[in-house]
This record gives structure tokens, sequence and C-alpha cells, in this order.
């Protein structure tokens, strides 16, 4: 009797992509095999019984030769779709991934229209998930400028999106250095003018330096804006609470009250 | 009138954000523009929302006012000549300077400059001008501009702004011409359209030159297109098409008539206003003439205009003005002027809601105004939104086979909307749909279910009678943004009011025996 595989992986793009690349090799069959990430706080879930557990190591080539094959078997579309999924804080995404591509390497490009297919469905959903709250970020992310003159912001997203905002803040302000930093991950995306954006890993940081309120005029002015803007006969905390969660406040400038 | 001399920039933003609130248009939808690699900021077609104020309201741009000082005498505007309050003006620079550093924080997707009129239109039109010529050539700003244009200005004036703004827009304020005039005695129907008119002309020569094809533009096109072609060949899906036919007659004469009436304003009123536009040479590094387009905005409730004509008027601006959006503002009245409604117990919130989803309609679903509405029936149901009240007049077409049914006919059914509609034509490409999979899916059933048809059977056994179906539509709470409630005043009541606007009997009835 031959014991289920689970394939246990880093949980990045690369570590699953990696995972998926091992198990596809290793021709126990796809009904036998599963693939398990760590979750972000890097525990893994309940042990399984009757199950051989493989430690998978990150492997770029590997991950790469998947990337690739995705691109050109599938299509540049089902390729970003698996990529956000697997920056979602979904568990169980690895496994979710493998069996989308094993679909998507069988189908092809149209893939993606197989609504009606429970794996592509989560896959739809989970990337409407990850892009909703990019989209939503894009827009309330607030930057605080330090008196040297560097813009810092603090965000806490519910998935991994800090690499899909950066780029739209590079490009609209490439004369700026600014640094995003993602409050529960530990990682921040860094910006200078000219070069290109990165992102860095600082488990130990102190992010009190990106917390609290700086002495900027324009945070007042902005807070003042703010708070005329709106049309007394029509308050509607509801509306607003809707169109803008509380989650995301605690981050927000105007938000902030000494 | 009191002019401070020497006040603080906050004391100025206080007052000119506070008399800017009225204006509804806060988007910064419409145009994709990459950052440049030098200057600053990039725009995304879709528009970005960068908070929302107490009021539930998207905040996407810097929206103020240049000055609050005003020659005009509006009857509906705090800013009115006759009204004692204090007034203040900002400087280009001031305006560029709050832009620029709301924009490096991420605040805004950039500015919306409206304006009272300071000494006459030209005046208060080439200071904003200058404002908008500094903050691209000096500051370098690439983010998303909407410039509102004042009746009455130069044309030589809307031409230069055009090359600088993303969106421009002249506030129509009221349906009609005489109640335009009643109301805003100092703005003229020809005053607002003729700049309206001209920004139109432009951009179409503007995109010709550049080769660009409006995408929207298209849209309609292939909606009317749609509807005629199914029309002429009018056998195989029979009934929907005899629906359409009988539409086309009755749309045809009820939008000809509103088209050439507001274009008969335009021309009567001032007939070389078609003929001579000005044109420039378009200014360094900038090739697009208003790129995003233009929209409005009608006051709704200040005066007796039924929603039919409300509506009639939309339709016209978006066919023959090419218009992007037409905004509808819930009036309030903030003067307490005797003379207009009051809005004591809330402006008409319902009213409004009503209209948004009516021009929705309009814009998306290839509805035309003289399907929802009549002169004989001329206002929204208050209970039932416009498209199942639609429906249920029209229960002959329905149930429809979602397996089957064209997108357009999909787009009619009550519940499923534009991305439903694209979801469950790209799904039954694959397989054969069932209620399950709609579901999963995300369709929302609640309405849809009375409506169609899965590989020919209904969810569950529904009588297809008009009374059974209301009654459980209404059973379904619709869903109305938070904080509108049913029982609000949909219209303002006002002592000589004689538009016959009440609920459909037939409905209140069921209302009570319901309860």
């Amino acid at each position: 009797m031959n014991n289920f595989k689970i394939y246990q992986c880093e949980n990045s793009i690369d570590g699953i992509f990696t995972a998926i690349y091992q198990a596809w090799d290793s021709g126990y069959g796809h009904a036998n095999v599963k693939i398990e990430e760590q979750s972000e706080t890097n525990n893994y879930s309940n042990i399984e019984l009757f199950s051989d557990y493989i430690l998978v190591k990150t492997n770029l080539e590997q991950a790469l030769m998947v990337s690739k094959s995705i691109k050109a078997k599938i299509s540049l579309e089902a390729y970003e779709m698996v990529c956000r999924v697997a920056l979602s804080d979904y568990k169980g995404k690895g496994d979710l991934i493998y069996r989308f591509l094993i679909l998507g390497f069988h189908i092809g490009s149209k893939i993606v229209g197989h609504l009606s297919n429970k794996v592509v469905n989560s896959v739809f959903k989970l990337n409407r998930y990850v892009n909703g709250e990019t989209h939503h970020l894009l827009g309330f992310i607030r930057f605080s400028e330090r008196e040297n003159g560097i813009l810092t912001s603090i965000i806490h997203p519910k998935n991994n999106v800090l690499s899909l905002v950066t780029p739209h803040f590079a490009d609209r302000l490439p004369n700026e250095r600014f640094v995003i930093f993602d409050g529960n991950r530990n990682i921040c995306s860094l910006h200078l003018p000219g070069k290109p954006w990165v992102i860095a890993e600082f488990p130990d940081i102190d992010t009190s330096d990106f917390e609290g309120i700086v002495d900027d005029e324009y945070e007042n002015l902005w807070k003042i804006f703010f708070d005329n803007i709106a049309i007394k006969e029509r308050i509607n905390p509801k509306l607003q609470r809707n169109n803008l969660p509380i989650r995301f406040r605690k981050d927000m400038t105007e938000f902030e009250y000494v | 009138m009191i002019i401070q001399e020497g006040m603080s920039i906050q004391r100025k933003l206080e007052i000119l954000s506070d008399a800017a609130k009225f204006d509804v248009a806060c988007t910064s939808s419409g145009v994709d523009r990459k950052g440049n690699g030098s200057g600053i900021g990039n725009s995304l077609a879709c528009g970005i929302c960068h908070t929302f104020s107490a009021d539930g309201r998207c905040i996407s741009l810097l929206k103020i006012l240049f000055t609050n000082e005003c020659i005009f005498d509006c009857k509906y505007c705090i800013n009115r000549s006759s009204n004692d309050v204090v007034r203040a003006s900002f400087t280009p620079t001031e305006v560029c300077e709050l832009t620029m550093e709301f924009y490096r924080r991420n605040y805004i997707e950039g500015l919306f400059l409206s304006s009272g009129i300071m000494v006459s239109p030209n005046h208060t039109m080439e200071l904003i001008f200058e404002a908008l010529r500094m903050l691209r050539e000096e500051y370098h700003f690439n983010g998303y501009i909407h410039c509102k244009a004042i009746p009455g200005t130069d044309p030589v004036l809307v031409e230069a702004i055009g090359w600088y703004a993303d969106r421009m827009s002249v506030n129509l304020e009221l349906p009609t011409a005489s109640s335009l005039k009643q109301l805003a005695p100092h703005k003229s129907r020809k005053n607002i359209l003729k700049p309206i008119r001209q920004i139109q002309l432009r951009r179409e020569n503007n995109n010709e030159y550049l080769g660009i094809y409006d995408g929207r533009q298209n849209e309609r096109n292939q909606v009317k297109n749609l509807i005629l072609r199914d029309s002429n060949s009018g056998s195989n899906n029979s009934i929907y098409n005899k629906i359409l036919n009988s539409y086309n007659s009755k749309l045809n004469q009820a939008s000809e008539y509103n088209s050439v009436r507001l274009d008969n304003e335009l021309n009567v009123a001032s007939p070389e206003s078609t003929n001579v536009i000005p044109f420039s040479k378009s200014p360094k590094g900038r090739s697009r003439y208003v790129p995003a387009g233009q929209s409005t905005q009608m006051i709704i409730g200040a005066t007796n205009e039924s929603d039919y004509h409300i509506m009639s008027v939309s339709e016209t601006l978006y066919d023959n003005f090419d218009l992007k959006r037409v905004f509808y503002s819930a009036f309030v009245n903030v003067n307490n002027d005797s003379n207009l409604p009051s809005t004591v117990s809330g402006p008409p919130l319902l009213r409004e809601h009503r209209l948004y989803q009516a021009d929705w309609l309009l814009r998306f679903y290839g509805f035309k105004i003289a399907e929802l509405l009549t002169e004989k029936n001329p206002n929204f149901n208050v209970l039932l939104d416009p498209k199942c009240d639609w429906a249920l007049r029209h229960l002959e077409i329905f149930p429809v086979e979602v397996n089957k049914a064209d997108y357009y006919t999909l787009l009619r059914v009550p519940g499923i909307g534009v991305n439903s509609a694209r979801r469950i034509t790209t799904a039954r490409k694959t397989a054969v749909l069932d209620f399950k999979d709609l579901k999963a899916m995300g369709i929302v059933l609640k309405r849809a279910v009375y409506f169609i048809t899965c590989g020919g059977k209904m969810m569950y056994p529904i009588k297809l009678n008009e009374d059974f179906i209301t009654r459980e539509l209404l059973s379904v709470k619709d869903r109305l943004p938070f904080g509108i409630e049913k029982d609000i005043t949909y219209k303002q009541l006002s002592l000589f009011d004689d538009v016959s606007f009440k609920p459909d009997d037939r409905l209140v009835h069921q209302q009570i025996s319901l309860a």
C-alpha cells in the first residue's frame, strides 16, 4: 500500500513552483501527492496520518521551468492568476495551484473560462480577492514625509500584495525615495530615483519608525480637507464603512487623531 | 461681502473645500497614462478612490473651488452673491503646491478645480488656466485634472484649457431651460450648451487626428446596431424581437423628439456656435484634448421636473453630446430659501439612487428611456428598482434560458449585471450551466430566479404571474445604499405640486396585504 506523499514547501511563488515541479516529476501520480505550503507564521498544519512528508528545498531553476511552461503551454493570463493566488493568504493554495495546472496543461489557454469547474472557480475567486485588496491599497496607502525627505508608509494587508502595489508607485513617483512596509510580514519595498525597486526582509525591525504622527503641515491640511468635504445632511457611517473597511484605517492619515 | 486679507492657507482650504462639497463628479476615471519617468504622476482608466468621507462618498480628487467670490446669484447655491459668507480665493501657486504635496503623499489622484465667478467668467477662467498651465509645465504634474468650465467663458479660453485638463465639465444645473431661468437668472441654457458642444467637436477632431477610436462610443454604437439588426431580422428569437420592434418605433420618436429639442435650443440660440470653434496648436508635450471626456451634473428635487424629463435629457446628452457621465445631486436647501422646497426631512436620496440606477441601464445595459418611463407614468417606482419594474411589465419575454440567451438578453434579467452576464457567457462555452454552477460563480439568484431557466427548468416551480412575482420581489429586500430608507420622502412636497406622482396602487395594495 502506497502512502500519500505530501510535499512541504516555502510560502512563496518559487517555493510552490519547486514543489509542483518535484511532485510532477516524482511519478507517484497526481492522486497520490499533495502540496502543502508553510503558513505565514511558519508552522505546518496538523500532520496527517499514513502520509510521507517530503521537505522541498526551494530551487530557482526548477521554479523557473514551471513558470516558463505555464506561460508557453497555458497563457500569460493564467500565469498571472497563479502568481496572485500564490500571494494570497489562502491555506492550501499550493495544492490548488497544482490542481489548476494539471487541468491547464491538459486544456490550454481556455482553462480560465471553465468557471463552473470547482478548481478554476476557486482560482478565479482568489485572484479577484487579491486583485481587490491590491486596488484598495493603491488608494489607501498613505506616505508620511520624514525629515530626510524620504516617504514612508506602513500597511497591514491580508494578502502578500507588496510586490503588486509597488510597481504602481514606482511608475507614479519616479523621482521620490520611498519605503512601503508590510507590518504583517516584516518585509518592505524600497524605491530610489532611477533605480529598480526591491523587496527586502527585516525580521527584527522596530515598526515605531513607521508609525506615529509626524509634524507635517500637509497632514493637517489633509485632515481639514477630509472633514470639510463631507455633506453634513448626508452623514452615513455605514456606507463609509462599507466602502472603506475599518481594518485599513489604522494606517491612514485622516483617521489618526491626537 | 466679507473679504479678509492675508488669510492662512488652512482657513482658505477650509472655506473652499466646504464650498466645493456639493459638486458630485469626483471621479478620476477615463484615461490610462503611464508615468513619463521624469515628472510626477500617472493615471488609471478605472480610477482610484483614495478615501471615503463621513457621508460615504468617494474622495478621489482634491476638490476645491478656486474662489467662492461670485457675481452670479443662483438661488440654490451657498456662494450666491446675495449671501453673506466669508469669501476666499487661492492663488495659482497655492493650488499647485497643495496638489503636488497631497499627490506625493498618495492622498489624491489629482485635482478637481471648480470656481465661483470673480469679476467675470473670463477673468476667473484665466486664473484657472494659469493654475493648470503651471501645474503641468512648471511642476511637471502628470496626474488627473478635472476642470469646470464656467458658462459664458470665451471659447478661446475653453480651447486653451482643454489641452491641460483630462476631463472638463459644464454643469447643466437644471433639466429645463425654464427652471434654469427661474433659479439661476445669470445663466442661460445657450451659454451652458455652447462650451459642451465646442469641447465635443474639438475632441472628435483631436481623436480623428490621432487615430484614436473611442471605446465607449464604439460600445454604444454596438448596442444601437444590435437593436437595429435584431429588429430587422426579426424571426428566430421571436418574442424578444417583437418587443424590440415595438420599442424601436416608440423610442425613435421619443429620442428624436428630445434630441431635436435640445439641439434646437442650442442652434436657435446661437446659429454660429456650431460653425466656428477656435482652433489652436497643441502646447508642447500635450497631444490630447480632454482625453477623459466631459461630464455634467443636475440638481434633483429643486424644481418639479419628472424623472422621465430628467432621464430624457440625460439620454440626449449621452447620445448627441458624447458625455461620459451625467451626475445627479439630491437637492439640499442650504440657503433656507422659501421659494425652494424644504429639505428639513433630508435630501431626496432615494430618488437620486433610482436615477443613478436608470443611468446605468442607459449606459451599460442597452436600455432606452422610452422603455422605462412614459409621459403618463413619468416617475420611477419607489418600491422596486427600474429594471425589476421593467421586467414585471414584460413577463412575456421571460423566463430566459441561461445557456442560450445572448448577452444583451441576459442583461435584462433582474439581478444579472454586467459582470454576471459576462461570467455566464464565458462559462457556458465549456459546460452546460446549472443553478448550482451559477451560485458557485457568485451570481446572485435572489431576483434572477424568477426570470431564468437552466436546461429548461426553473429552480423551483414558479407561477409566471405578475402579482405573484411582484409579491415575491417585494419580500426580497431591495439593496439600497446604506442610510437610504424606503419610507423617506421620494420627492419634496410643495403646496402647488400637481405632478401625478404616487406609488403604483397595485403595489400599495400588496404592501398592505403583506403587512
